[in-house]
């Protein structure tokens, strides 16, 4: 499985979304994607990636976009 | 099976952090964790031979493991680091007792340096709640847990200095606040404030202070260190699944 496999499929399991909902996707721009169900796709993530997010990265998880950004410039995961 | 014998396996199966336990009630806590069964990640400020060997007993005493982490609360980053040193280990963690903490002289207001608010605040609220929001992490991702803090009888009757019964107050606003936030990932937040203990840091009370307090005490004792760590043991285990955001004062009946 690629990153971007591995990346998307971490917000459908979250989120509990479909992969064509992912383009553009913001936070608090659905439902499911609230603080809770952010900090439930932190957690993901970090099992996906085997990685800690810091506190600060978890804040600026904006968008499906900016969270590639974050995990490529914080974590060295290439998409 | 008897009561003790029941009593005795309270924790058994469960990782808990317990910061600030190399003394006090904190030892306590450490110890009756022990004594009922859980596996403890033991956060103190320095190393010790004679912390290590308690600990080492504790572990061969009671069947459990207890790994200990160092950490001085008054700096974020080691804080930070504790917390990820204990998340690394990809242990569940079941409980998190935040119970470290300072107390300085009584004095009033006018005679306190605004440098020892500021770190009194530090290490008993702004530290403590660092080091919450990185262990919960490990809670929300198995949507279940159990949080304690230690506050005081006297965030209710300002029975100490300015900066611990302010810092002790904030506690249970935090305490508030972080059940209704962790509620919705199962997890409890509570908070225990003991009256006056029988440890160190109630030692170094004014014998005026500690008259005060023992005659608006119906028990007319100072409180044992283990009888706080019992309150910290109930609200660590299943036994008070239904209780988040409460206050629990053992603090011997204060008027």
């Amino acid at each position: 499985m690629t990153n971007l496999e591995k990346y998307n499929q971490a917000f459908v399991e979250a989120l509990e979304i479909s992969e064509d909902q992912l383009p553009g996707l913001e936070y608090q721009g659905i439902e499911q994607w609230d603080s809770v169900g952010h900090m439930g796709l932190v957690a993901t993530l970090e099992d996906a990636f085997d990685i800690m997010m810091d506190t600060d990265d978890i804040i600026d998880f904006s968008s499906y976009e900016k969270g590639k950004e974050i995990l490529s410039k914080s974590y060295e995961i290439e998409f | 099976m008897s009561m003790d014998e029941v009593i005795e396996m309270l924790l058994k199966g469960k990782t808990a952090v317990v910061t600030g336990c190399s003394r006090g009630i904190g030892k306590a806590i450490l110890e009756r964790m022990a004594a009922n069964g859980a596996d403890v990640f033991a956060v103190v400020r320095r190393e010790s031979p004679e912390f290590a060997e308690h600990c080492a007993s504790l572990s061969t005493e009671h069947g459990v493991e207890i790994q200990t982490v160092y950490a001085d609360f008054e700096s974020e980053d080691e804080v930070t680091a504790a917390a990820k040193s204990i998340l690394k280990t990809k242990r569940q963690i079941d409980i998190l007792v935040n119970n470290i903490g300072i107390a300085f002289p009584q004095r009033m207001l006018a005679m306190t340096p605004m440098g020892a608010v500021k770190e009194s605040f530090q290490v008993n609220v702004f530290s403590g709640l660092l080091f919450t929001q990185l262990i919960s992490k490990s809670m929300m991702r198995v949507k279940q847990g159990s949080i304690v803090f230690l506050s005081s009888s006297a965030a209710f009757d300002g029975g100490s200095n300015i900066e611990y019964s302010a810092g002790k107050a904030a506690v249970l606003g935090v305490t508030r606040r972080l059940a209704v936030e962790l509620g919705a990932f199962g997890i409890r937040v509570n908070a225990v404030a003991p009256g006056l203990t029988d440890t160190d840091m109630g030692r170094m009370t004014s014998e005026e202070v500690k008259t005060i307090a023992l005659s608006r005490n119906i028990m007319k004792r100072l409180g044992q260190p283990e009888e706080i760590a019992d309150a910290v043991v109930f609200l660590g285990s299943d036994l008070s699944r239904f209780m988040t955001g409460q206050v629990l004062r053992v603090d011997g009946g204060l008027l």
